[in-house]
């Protein structure tokens, strides 16, 4: 018996390892949906989105890497899905360079959806009439104070290589003054940028997408009203896809919320095994008393 | 001279980069935007030169001398000759000078991305969550007080961040956001003001010229 107590303790790490990988596996296999319900700032988000006037745009900048992708690439197509179902002007920038690729995907998957949908040219998503993708500018700080500016300045080419200029969308879009919120989504800290010099330079609105471990970071930015509203994690992009198909009737592949079964089953696993690991300590330390 | 220079040069950018922020005059503006705007971009510019230079020499060094692994610094820049041919004359989903697809079968720049980039990223960040598990569970230990308060914290965290406990605890997730609204925005903040308070003393010094420690440690 106290053989086994022990072992309770000290759990070998490939047990933990592949029961992890079972619980993450098959959850993908046999998928369960659990409807997530929208937290305030998700909503927050949501709301001051799905009010943007006519006359502004919806900026998103794809500030994450490939490693954060299953995390956060379900907030940019969510967003995206939303601003493209109520007509809004998008425009998308990247702050890092690997967020070139994942933008396009993005825009690629979202306007597909819709345009396969389309019956006339007006119903159709079409870059520079209802989206841009300016692309990439470095270093930072240029795109981020430049855009208050003169974005076509900062961008004077899209990421296809048209004149920024020239685009019917950019006719309305000069600089942060015709930006009604910019979300950055990052899995570092590039939204924190955008607050301290977006934000308080030109009182922009600064809405945020984030990795769950990076999300408490924000909250303190959340309640002075510096951020508007956020998604963390893939929680927060289940959300988002919730309030999208819920409100407004947009159906597509919802990533994040097909994920949070393997999540759901992940946590658990771990609360499991910090309670045995917990069982086996008490024991054993009681026993050496 | 070679350490004056960087000192000037740190003295004057610094001063010149922070004076826009305090100084709305026309000329301050605009000198800041000429600054950045075409400036900072060459500047950038090198910095790509540099990093690509680096990343050649320092692999082809592994390779001559044969170190450590010196086998995958071929991949390395095997990889990174034909990616950057093929993003350089492709395109950006082959629509370039360069074919970048044979029979239906495409290897643009964004397939190469999408296909390869993406998932090999992924699996690496993935690998974390295994150490998270082996870590917690070992570490996450009710020892004392404070270790108890740290886990019944991650408890609800834990459960708060995954739509089964509004079903389970309808108020958890509720508690939860408090957890991150109130005691973690109270620690957040003051920490935030201590870092701030740092970062200016720090970077006071190094532009009056006092710390001169990224010098490389020249006294």
């Amino acid at each position: 018996m106290k053989n086994s107590w022990e072992k309770l303790a000290k759990l070998d790490r490939r047990v933990i390892y592949f029961l992890l990988l079972l619980v993450v596996v098959v959850p993908i296999i046999f998928p369960f949906r659990l409807k997530p319900k929208a937290m305030p700032p998700v909503e927050k988000l949501f709301n001051h989105i799905d009010t943007i006037p006519d006359d502004k745009c919806l900026v998103i900048s794809v500030d994450y890497t490939p490693d954060t992708e299953p995390e956060l690439h379900p907030m940019a197509i969510a967003l995206l899905r939303h601003a493209f179902a109520q007509r809004k002007k998008v425009g998308v920038l990247c702050i890092s360079l690997l967020g070139l690729g994942l933008a396009q995907d993005a825009l690629a998957t979202v306007s597909e959806e819709f345009n396969s949908r389309a019956q006339t040219n007006a119903d159709s998503i079409i870059s520079g009439r209802d989206f841009v993708f300016w692309g990439w500018q470095t270093p930072p700080l240029v795109p981020i104070l430049g855009m208050g500016e003169n974005i076509a300045k900062v961008f004077p080419l899209d990421y296809y290589g048209n004149r920024t200029d020239t685009l019917p969308i950019m006719q309305k879009i000069k600089n942060y003054n015709d930006v009604a919120i910019l979300v950055s989504i990052a899995g570092s800290a590039v939204p924190f940028w955008y607050i301290t010099y977006a934000q308080t330079s030109f009182g922009v609105k600064i809405g945020a997408g984030s990795t769950a471990v990076q999300a408490a970071d924000f909250y303190p930015y959340l309640n002075s009203g510096q951020v508007t509203g956020m998604m963390s994690g893939m929680k927060g992009g289940a959300e988002y896809e919730q309030l999208v198909e819920e409100r407004l009737g947009v159906y597509g592949r919802r990533r994040a919320t097909d994920a949070m079964s393997s999540q759901t089953a992940a946590h658990i696993w771990i609360m499991i095994t910090i309670i045995i690991g917990n069982i086996g300590y008490f024991v054993m330390r009681r026993r050496k008393k | 001279m070679k350490i004056r220079l960087p000192l000037i040069l740190v003295l004057v950018t610094g001063i010149v980069g922070a004076l826009p922020f305090i100084i709305p005059h026309g000329i301050a503006q605009s000198f800041d935007n000429e600054f950045r705007n075409s400036i900072l971009r060459i500047i950038a510019a090198f910095s790509l030169v540099l990093g690509v230079g680096s990343i050649v020499r320092h692999h082809t060094y592994k390779i001559k001398w044969k170190r450590e692994n010196w086998q995958y610094s071929w991949i390395l820049l095997i990889s990174l000759v034909i990616t950057s041919i093929i993003g350089l004359f492709g395109g950006i989903e082959g629509t370039g000078a360069l074919p970048t697809s044979v029979r239906g079968f495409s290897f643009d720049i964004q397939t190469i991305f999408v296909y390869m980039a993406i998932p090999l990223g992924a699996t690496m960040f993935a690998m974390l969550s295994f150490f998270m598990a082996s870590a917690a569970y070992r570490a996450f230990r009710a020892r004392n007080f404070e270790a108890t308060l740290l886990l019944i914290a991650a408890f609800i965290m834990m459960l708060g961040s995954v739509p089964l406990s509004s079903y389970i605890f309808p108020r958890l997730p509720g508690f939860a956001e408090w957890i991150l609204t109130v005691p973690n925005t109270a620690a957040k903040r003051g920490m935030g003001f201590g870092i701030a308070l740092g970062s200016l003393a720090t970077s006071l010094k190094i532009i009056l010229g006092i710390e001169r420690g990224w010098l490389g440690g020249t006294k």
